[in-house]
């Protein structure tokens, strides 16, 4: 069926993609280390590399959240989005240098686990001056890790488009952990206010775009159903009321209608079959067939026809889909008339 | 809370070493009964998604098994 996988899927705008990204990582990490330099010259190596790191990580990590709400608002951003896995994984990788570099740095001179020393070494969970803010670096980096690992397209497939989304979600999760790690980390030391207004700036934004989107897209969403109350569509059933190859009844205007989901589609007929008016939304598709539950007479959901040489005909009626909602014109078409079926993405 | 840590620091180091020894069989075998798209995937393409196998291995493995199932 599909092709082959490939590792990447790399092609000449790709590769641009990748290329200005680790370039503009580049720029980061250098602009920041000697940054860094000219304030603290004795800095340690270690040290700077941990900031260094973590600063870069974190400033990726803003330009992600940034790249969904401003693609909602303006398609220009668009290619952005494009070969955003790169960018994800990119940011996992950086910030685990800077997580590497902490553990060896503090937590693997001692003789415990260096891993359970992140929990151990500082037990002031009740204190918020002096809060284990590792800890809460610890999580984020696991579920960074988790969406790293599982950016491929193979995964999307095998862990199932549902749970690869919640899973892709959690990153919401993770910014909150970090945001917290720095606040009561470094900030709890660093005098310097640019830090906090450089974190807060950033909260600030990504909470403002996301607001921001959210409204366009709500009311994006209000214009089309006015739109299709105006033209006689009733919101009749959510898509994930039925289930595939079987159908739901509506009475809408007076009309017995049979809701069917086939092969990503919908599609509705009347409810009444030809022979004795069984309830074809009782039944199911069978061979790409609505077949009647009570004497297995066929009909196609596209037309409501019968497969030849069969002549009954159903009416039938026109369906839209508006995010997870069935919308349906009560308004029969003539009897074997082929409507567009509505088409389920997965958005 | 010491014990604590270590017990669930013992229970995840289990976990991901059972990922890695299914992971070992999954990209030989396996694989290829969970999704077809990936019979004639390269080398490159399996090493990318061994760390992910360590990590979702239980949902892989109840792949394996349901698919064998039905092969038969
Ligand atoms: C096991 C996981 C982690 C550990 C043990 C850890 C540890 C630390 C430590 C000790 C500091 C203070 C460093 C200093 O001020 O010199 C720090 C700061 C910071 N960490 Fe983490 N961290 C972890 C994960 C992460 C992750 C996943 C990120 C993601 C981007 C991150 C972002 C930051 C940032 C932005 C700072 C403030 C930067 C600065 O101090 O200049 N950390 N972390
Ligand atoms: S009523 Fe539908 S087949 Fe008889």
């Amino acid at each position: 069926m599909a092709v082959s996988y490939k590792p990447v899927l790399w092609n000449r705008q790709k590769k641009k993609y990748d290329q200005i990204l680790w370039m503009g990582i580049a720029l980061i990490l250098g602009c920041f280390a000697i940054f860094e330099f000219l304030l603290h010259p004795t800095i340690t190596i270690e040290t700077l590399i941990i900031r260094a790191t973590a600063f870069t990580a974190i400033i990726l990590l803003h330009i992600i959240l940034m790249i969904g709400p401003l693609c909602r608002l303006d398609k220009r951003f668009l290619p952005l989005l494009y070969n955003r896995r790169h960018l994800g994984v990119s940011m996992f990788l950086i910030a685990l240098v800077h997580a590497a570099f902490c553990i060896i740095q503090f937590h693997a001179l001692g003789d415990t686990n260096p891993i359970a020393s992140v929990f151990l070494s500082n037990p002031n969970y009740q204190e918020i001056s002096q809060y284990p803010f590792q800890t809460l670096g610890f999580f984020a980096l696991i579920i960074l890790m988790l969406m790293a690992v599982s950016s491929h397209d193979f995964w999307l497939n095998n862990l199932s488009p549902k749970m690869w989304k919640q899973l892709h979600m959690s990153v919401y999760i993770a910014y909150a952990l970090l945001i917290l790690h720095i606040a009561l980390g470094t900030l709890q030391y660093e005098k310097d206010l640019f830090y906090t207004i450089l974190l807060w700036s950033g909260f600030l934004t990504i909470s403002g775009l996301h607001l921001v989107a959210g409204w366009k897209t709500r009311s994006q969403l209000r214009a089309e159903q006015n739109a299709l109350k105006q033209e006689g569509y009733f919101e009749v059933a959510l898509l994930e009321e039925i289930s595939e190859k079987r159908a739901k009844a509506v009475f809408v205007d007076g009309q017995n209608i049979a809701i069917f989901k086939y092969d990503g589609k919908v599609s509705a007929v009347s409810n009444i079959c030809k022979h004795q008016m069984g309830p074809l939304g009782e039944g199911k598709i069978v061979d790409g067939c609505i077949t009647c539950p009570w004497h297995g007479y066929q009909y196609y959901p596209g037309n409501g026809q019968s497969p030849p040489p069969f002549k009954e005909k159903l009416a039938t009626y026109r369906v839209k889909i508006i995010k997870d909602k069935i919308w349906i014109n009560p308004s029969p078409f003539p009897e074997g008339t082929a409507v567009e079926p509505a088409i389920i993405n997965h958005g | 809370m010491e014990t604590l840590v270590s017990i669930i620091l013992t229970i995840a180091g289990i976990y991901l070493l059972l990922g890695l020894l299914f992971a070992i069989l999954f990209l030989f075998k396996g694989i290829t009964k969970v999704d077809e798209a990936a019979i004639d995937s390269s080398w490159g393409f399996r090493l990318l998604i061994l760390p992910g196998t360590i990590c979702f291995w239980p949902v892989l493995l109840r792949k394996w098994i349901k698919g064998q199932n039905k092969a038969t």
